[in-house]
């Protein structure tokens, strides 16, 4: 089976869910009409993931994330760079074919993305966990506790945490890379992978600072957020898409979750 | 009244045609007297940018001026007990771009369908407008115009910050050659020296021999990132997209290239060259004092 009849098999199979109109989700790099060995999926193609893919003999990556370090993979100022050109030959010298699945993911019911970090932290969730979930209850404890416990569920080692560390929580509002939610009324913690700091839509961080400092942190008055950072935040589900692809492609695929590591030191 | 100083007026106070020069009665200078001082030096149109008074009655006389990074409710205390009522902001007072403006009035995220603006009714919001009001403090925001400035005060005062001013390769760049460290040896010092809390994150070679430095701050483009790296051991700024430039610099450390990209959080990089706004505000506006008041690192790591 090619890498397109891959992709196709994932459309016809997407319940609705794929654009066509999609900048995003399209091949790559590579061939598409290479012969698939072995799917890796991954939550960003990363140098280091695509030579650990190869090394397992897996030949296609589906990747959440870009491959080019900008969103729409636009490489009209890159063909001079060495690192792009390194990083090309090494995956057309070996065979292999890049397609990124990132809008479809983010409008599937359940979106893994969502419900793989749910997952991680603790929280039971289900179909209702989209691009933009309900809010989930846990039972109420303080930030620092919570969030230490975040840390160690995700394993990350740079997450990041804004609000008073003593505040009372227990509504958890969660939303996937860039995608972090901006703070309601109803939530105490906002979790996302990351978010412009200031000067966006909606700048959560001045908001938890000023919270803090009026001394909400009360039951149903705190203010938290936790930046996980994006390549944690959206990590446990490329998972879940691996075992997805698992149900309609041909059992004698490979199909394996390759992790992206956490850039951060 | 020329064209443009009308359209400035209008921005200050909201409402064309007042009176202009509101400097009360022998009572010292209006906070509009200064912005319009400040904008007169600065140059530029006015029109169309984010800067301009976000909260606060321009007719109120000025006592001090404080400058900050960021107008939280933590600033916004510490100017009001320093006597300090005139507040200049490089970023928004009112959670995002809108800056207090209703949901309605504000464009929604990228495509998220994630709602812009401030509930008007939300109680954070109420409380610091509350807190401004009670206290007579006027607040402007001083971005667009203060970054355009030619003479680059926010990368000098990062510069300055981290003590290698004498270190700039060329005036008017953001290259540095700074004694040699490691790359783990100099976030160290960037740490201690900022006064940093949990905002740093470090990507790429912690081994590498760090020499050549590039400042930026608040956020970096890819462009930039695609074309500088490679001439430099570390990049030291604001924020970067983590798929973006994040990724770039892990990618040139797999493919073995000894640097590191530093980012210290897009508001703790802005605060240096807010306090070289403030001793600048004072060349401009002898009436009264100038300080600035820093914002501090929003971030802490759990256990």
């Amino acid at each position: 089976m090619t890498a397109r009849e891959v992709v196709d098999l994932m459309k016809k199979t997407s319940n609705g869910n794929w654009s066509p109109q999609s900048t995003r989700d399209t091949f790559k790099v590579g061939n598409p009409d290479t012969e698939v060995k072995g799917i890796a999926t991954t939550m960003m193609a990363t140098f280091d993931m695509i030579q650990r893919a190869h090394a397992a003999g897996l030949n296609m990556v589906v990747t959440h994330e870009d491959t080019y370090w900008n969103d729409r993979d636009d490489t009209k100022d890159l063909t001079e760079n060495t690192l792009y050109k390194r990083k090309t030959d090494f995956i057309e010298k070996n065979g292999m074919v890049i397609f990124r699945d990132h809008d479809h993911m983010h409008s599937m019911k359940p979106d893994f993305t969502v419900l793989g970090t749910l997952k991680a932290i603790g929280i039971k969730a289900g179909d209702e966990a989209t691009m933009r979930p309900p809010i989930y209850t846990i039972p109420e404890t303080t930030f620092a506790e919570f969030a230490a416990r975040v840390k160690r569920m995700t394993g990350s080692r740079a997450l990041r945490c804004a609000g008073d560390p003593n505040a009372k929580i227990s509504r958890i509002l969660i939303g996937p890379g860039y995608a972090t939610p901006r703070m309601t009324p109803e939530a105490d913690v906002v979790i996302g992978g990351e978010q412009q700091e200031a000067d966006g839509v909606f700048d959560n961080i001045e908001y938890v600072m000023d919270a803090a400092s009026l001394g909400q942190t009360g039951p149903r008055k705190a203010k938290c957020v936790i930046m996980l950072g994006h390549v944690i935040s959206e990590q446990p589900g490329m998972e879940d898409m691996a075992a997805w692809l698992r149900t309609f492609l041909p059992p004698e695929i490979p199909i394996k979750f390759v992790l992206a590591e956490e850039p951060f030191w | 009244m020329t064209g443009i100083s009308r359209r400035r007026f209008a921005l200050l106070t909201g409402a064309a045609g007042a009176t202009p020069f509101a400097l009360a009665q022998g009572q010292g200078i209006t906070a509009e007297a200064v912005i319009q001082r400040i904008q007169g030096a600065l140059g530029g149109d006015w029109s169309g940018v984010p800067d301009g008074l976000k909260a606060g009655d321009a007719s109120t006389v000025v006592r001090g001026i404080a400058t900050t990074a960021m107008a939280t409710l933590d600033v916004l205390k510490q100017a009001a007990a320093a006597n300090m009522n005139l507040v200049l902001t490089c970023e928004p007072t009112f959670y995002g771009r809108g800056d207090g403006q209703a949901p309605a009035a504000v464009a929604a995220g990228r495509g998220r369908g994630a709602p812009g603006g401030v509930e008007q009714t939300d109680p954070v919001f109420l409380a610091k407008k509350e807190f401004i009001e009670k206290n007579n403090l006027v607040v402007f925001r001083l971005h667009d115009h203060w970054l355009a400035r030619k003479e680059n005060d926010m990368v000098a005062g990062l510069a300055d910050s981290l003590g290698w001013s004498k270190y700039a390769v060329k005036g008017d760049d953001a290259l540095f050659e700074i004694p040699a460290a490691s790359a783990e040896a100099t976030v160290a010092q960037i740490k201690t020296k900022m006064n940093l809390r949990g905002g740093l994150r470090a990507v790429g070679d912690k081994k590498a021999m760090v020499r050549r430095v590039l400042l930026f701050t608040g956020s970096m483009t890819p462009a930039t990132m695609w074309k500088r790296y490679a001439e430099t051991d570390m990049f030291v700024g604001g924020e970067v997209r983590e798929w973006e430039n994040t990724h770039y610099a892990a990618d040139m450390f797999t493919a073995g290239e000894k640097r590191a990209l530093v980012t210290v959080g897009r508001v703790v990089s802005q605060e240096p060259g807010m306090r070289l706004c403030a001793a600048w505000v004072k060349t401009v506006v002898r009436e009264v004092p100038a300080k600035w008041i820093g914002a501090g690192d929003p971030y802490w790591r759990p256990a």
